[in-house]
């Protein structure tokens, strides 16, 4: 076999390659394991023993000659590809892709946050929803016979004098409480229930989140400081805050929290009722009555307490008008979150 | 509450503007819901928190102010008038507990009339019904002093006297609205000698009330049981301005003085003349004594309130205020504030009047260490992982129709708990199980048009239990119809079914560390899903009477609900790494075709067996049925791993042991090579 005319069979075939698939052809013919090379190879022994060592420096040679042919065509080939191939498709066309469903909205304001609490300290920790009269009112300094009941209206169950479904997240402050001692930092998302009319706003099951923080040196300053982080970390840095006095039997003093509009920035409009504020949480020192129902020492110990509804946060901040879009899960509604 | 501006006028020196008083008063905690201009006046709607009985007055609230601004505040101070006769009224109560304190007052030679124009406008302004001028002058003094009172035409009481004491059963009263109600021992009433008169403290009768036709009236005045009145009156359905107060405490010393107010007013505006006047159980109201110290003030605000300011704060709000030794104050609390009971409810006014926005914030030292609720796998875990596999969370009632659960014919071996009072049927029990739910938001969203459902929920269910009512919490899945999905070759269409479902479960279970986990088919279109050793839940095919139930046509609607507390007992988050393989593998694929019957789960566990020790697995990666298959057969792919983990495996080794595997399935199952 002619080594040079093998060389030029290489040129030939080197300079018909355009793609990376050609190229790897041209290497199979020539370096495969069944190859123009191996058979070179193959052949040496058979070759008369005076030429043996010129074929066998020949053969050599070819082959490095080619291996460096074939790198070079093969940089050639990755500086092409910066120009666009005729089959590369239109990126216009949609993404091949498998759909990931979606949280529901009110998991992801509850995981939020609970986030945002769980960075300063506080866990999460979640009650029974079925509760005792005791702990959803009594324990929590509500006589059954006042008018500051008026404000938890409640379902009853059957067969069960004494059983409720919880009307807010507070009774699980009573049980924490009754079941550890200071210091607590908690968090407790979970469903309540209200017998009230159906509404744009109203509905008869929610959400709420409930927070209490108990130790030997916790002041109301630290209550505005905590909310003011929440706050913020759900609204952004630059809403406004302010604590108005309220009145609520479990703490004292009692405070209801607003922000300024997230809509008007403040001047009023028709989300905050032209107030320009908006109300979203109730919060307070937890009630010296409270501790004593639980077994603190209110000398010792100081806290407080403080409870929102999720819905109400999660339509604020997404827009949401309707509380009822949140549990009629229509995949439309649940997908844009 | 509504109160004028003017009318707060009559009682403090108002300099400031309605707006800014408005804004204040909300920042001292009496919410301004709104504020009106009414013809030269305002008009200040305030939502009244109900612990402070005393703003249901014009008084309270000017109080309020004077504690805000300083202002100094007028209080009224009437005269006992000289009677012209001495014909008392005759009196008994029959427990001083439902009746503290009870006063009559006799007024004879009344013109019942119109009021004047200025009475009117201020009642009309609050938004209060004018009716004549004796019941107007006691509505009046109502609002004014928050002390509700009543009269009656003397002339039609018999006796005449008063007894106030427990309805007996069955007795009746026509109230002043025209309404016949039918009383009970749980009942206070004002009765005269025979039969009841009055709804102690709610309303008055229809036959004792003052007329144009009436000339002597009886003026009550009184303390009653707030807590006797409150169940009274929820138990009769009624409301009224008196109820509304007497529920929330009413004052002794104020219902003393109203009842002058009001007959100084009678006499003034309806020409009539004081003669007659008795009172059962008025004793001097004692002062409660509260002592503060302004560290306490501090530690519970974190704010160093000097005491001087304390002082002052308290004593603008109408406490006496003296500062003992140590820097201790004692504080002298009046009967017109019966929530001030203990040093915290002084911290809250002082925190009040002096802002809560002038209070520094500041950040807790958080300690750690609070127990959590404990879950093996965290939920978020469970939800991201479903979330990740295509499923949409969704958020369903706890409360349901019991008929939902009917519909959809699952059966439930528990007792079902029950809502003594639903709003309506729709939510008259605790759901025992989440499927209903999920099926009815399923047939919801295919009725939107959407061809593909696949949801879960995670929450309770709930059962009736002899030591009260159980709660689970349980995961539930439902998947229906046609899922589509872009491919490099185009749309491709698929129908969801139960082997979807296993799939979901399967990734979720292996994400959860569960080692042990199984599907069994239990009866006919149910599958009990086992994990460990312990039936966790089930798969189930939803069958054709539910589906028509809810209305879902020509779509199949596969359902889960697994026990999560089973979950977590088998769960593991623990992780540990295992040496990647260092030797290569050869792969082996056996196509073959096998009949329907034979289960393929036992078919792969006797592969398994007999290619050990060096098959590392062996899995199903295609089956197909229809053209090209004969029936009652299905085309099968077998791709079997074989692996060593010293040394690389050559064919020679291989294929005996892959042959082996061959022959055993023909030789078992006769299955057919392709």
């Amino acid at each position: 076999m002619d080594i040079n005319l093998i060389q030029e069979e290489i040129k030939k075939d080197l300079a018909g390659v355009t793609s990376r698939q050609g190229l790897e052809e041209v290497r199979v013919k020539y370096l495969g394991r069944k190859g123009l090379l191996a058979e070179l190879t193959g052949s040496i022994p058979f070759v008369p023993a005076e030429q043996r060592g010129v074929f066998g420096k020949q053969v050599n040679a070819l082959k490095n000659s080619l291996l460096n042919q074939i790198e070079e065509k093969e940089k050639e080939l990755t500086a092409k590809i910066s120009v666009p191939d005729k089959n590369f498709q239109d990126i216009g066309m949609p993404g091949i892709v498998r759909m990931p469903g979606a949280l529901h909205p009110i998991t992801q304001m509850i995981d939020e946050i609970c986030s945002i609490f769980n960075r300063m300290g506080f866990s999460v920790v979640e009650g029974p929803e079925v509760e005792t009269e005791y702990n959803n009112f009594t324990g929590l300094n509500i006589p059954l016979d006042h008018p500051s009941r008026d404000a938890f209206d409640t379902f009853y169950l059957k067969k069960y004098s004494k059983l409720l479904l919880r009307s807010h997240t507070s009774p699980v402050q009573v049980r924490v409480m009754k079941a550890q001692k200071p210091p607590l930092a908690i968090i407790v998302p979970g469903r309540v229930y209200r017998p009230d009319a159906v509404d744009a706003s109203h509905l008869f099951m929610f959400h709420q989140i409930e927070g209490l923080l108990v130790d030997t040196n916790i002041r109301f300053s630290d209550l505005k400081g905590t909310l003011e982080l929440f706050a913020k970390g759900i609204f952004g840095q630059d809403i406004k805050m302010r604590f108005r006095p309220h009145f609520f039997p479990f703490t004292e003093p009692s405070a209801e929290v607003d922000i300024s509009c997230i809509i008007c920035k403040g001047k009023g409009c028709s989300v905050c009722g032209k107030k320009g504020w908006l109300e979203i949480l109730g919060a307070g020192m937890i009630h010296p009555n409270v501790f004593k129902h639980v077994g603190y020492d209110s000398k010792k110990y100081t806290g407080f307490a403080f409870g929102m509804g999720i819905e109400r946060i999660a339509m604020l901040k997404y827009g949401i008008n309707d509380i009822r879009l949140f549990f009629e899960n229509d995949l439309r509604f649940l997908k844009q979150f | 509450m509504k109160v004028t501006y003017n009318w707060l006028k009559d009682f403090i020196n108002l300099k400031v503007a309605p707006a800014e008083l408005a804004e204040k008063l909300t920042m001292a905690g009496l919410e301004v819901v709104s504020l009106k201009e009414l013809e030269g006046d305002f008009v200040f709607e305030i939502e009244i928190t109900s612990n402070r009985p005393d703003w249901l007055s014009v008084l309270g609230i000017a109080r309020e102010i004077n504690a805000i601004y300083g202002a100094s505040l007028k209080t009224p101070n009437p005269k006992e008038p000289k009677l012209k006769s001495t014909q008392n009224p005759v009196l008994s109560i029959e427990n001083r507990k439902d009746c503290p304190f009870y006063s009559a007052r006799i007024i004879r030679d009344v013109k019942v009339a119109p009021s004047p124009d200025w009475l009117k406008k201020r009642l009309e302004s609050i938004g209060c019904r004018s009716v004549n001028n004796i019941v107007d002058m006691t509505n009046y003094i109502l609002f004014e002093l928050g002390q509700p009172l009543h009269t009656f035409d003397l002339d039609k009481l018999r006796g005449p006297e008063i007894t106030v004491r427990r309805a007996k059963s069955n007795e009746r009263i026509t109230i002043i609205d025209g309404q016949q109600l039918l009383l009970d021992p749980e009942i206070l009433v004002i009765a005269d000698k025979s039969q009841p008169v009055a709804i102690a403290g709610v309303m008055g009768g229809k036959e004792t009330e003052v007329t144009q036709s009436t000339r002597n009236i009886l003026l009550e005045s009184a303390v009653f049981n707030p807590g006797l009145l409150r169940r009274g009156r929820q138990k009769l359905g009624l409301q009224s301005e008196s109820v509304y107060r007497f529920e929330r405490g009413v004052s002794l010393s104020m219902a003393k003085q109203a009842s002058l107010a009001a007959s100084e007013l009678i006499v003034k505006f309806a020409s009539g003349a004081s003669s007659g006047f008795k009172s059962l159980g008025y004793t001097k109201p004692s002062e409660r004594v509260i002592d503060l110290d302004p560290l306490y003030v501090k530690r519970v605000l974190g704010q160093t309130i000097p005491a001087a300011k304390i002082k002052q704060i308290l004593s603008r709000l109408g406490l006496k205020v003296k500062i003992k030794t140590k820097n201790i104050l004692s504080v002298k609390v009046g009967d017109f504030r019966l929530d001030l009971k203990t040093p915290i409810d002084l911290v809250e006014e002082v925190a009040r009047i002096y802002g809560y926005e002038k209070i520094t914030r500041s950040f807790p030292c958080i300690n750690p260490g609070t127990k959590t609720t404990e879950k093996k796998v965290p939920l978020n875990l469970i939800k991201n992982t479903l979330c990740s596999l295509g499923l949409n969370e969704v958020v369903t009632y706890s409360l349901i129709d019991r008929n939902l659960l009917v519909k959809s014919g699952i059966k439930i071996d528990k007792e079902l708990a029950e809502i003594v009072n639903p709003l309506s049927s729709e939510q008259d029990i605790l759901r025992p199980t989440l499927l209903p739910s999920l099926i009815k938001c399923l047939a919801y969203n295919l009725n939107q048009q959407q061809d593909y459902v696949n949801i879960f929920e995670i929450a309770n269910i709930f059962s009736a239990t002899g030591a009260g009512v159980e709660e689970k919490l349980v995961l539930a899945i439902a998947l229906c119809g046609t899922n589509s999905f872009l491919t490099k070759q185009g749309l491709v269409k698929e129908e969801t079914g139960l082997l979807h479902l296993k799939g979901v479960l399967e990734v979720l279970f292996n994400k959860s560390g569960i080692k042990g986990f199984d599907f069994i088919k239990k009866e006919p279109g149910k599958i009990s899903i086992i994990l460990g050793a312990e039936e966790a839940g089930f798969m189930l095919d939803l069958n054709s009477p539910a589906l028509n139930n809810f209305d879902i046509k020509n779509k199949q609607v596969v359902l889960a609900q697994i026990c999560l507390k089973k979950l977590f007992s088998q769960a593991s988050t623990e992780k540990k790494f295992l040496s990647l393989p260092k030797y290569p593998a050869i792969t082996r694929d056996i196509s073959f075709l096998i009949s329907q019957d034979v289960a393929v789960k036992g078919l792969l566990g006797l592969v398994k067996e007999k290619g050990l020790p060096l098959l590392y697995s062996a899995e199903i990666v295609d089956y197909y049925q229809g053209k090209q298959i004969p029936a009652g057969f299905t085309g099968l792919t077998i791709s079997c791993v074989y692996r060593a983990s010293d040394r690389t495996l050559t064919e020679d080794e291989v294929s005996p042991v892959h042959n082996s595997i061959c022959s055993l399935l023909q030789e078992r199952f006769n299955i057919k090579l392709r």
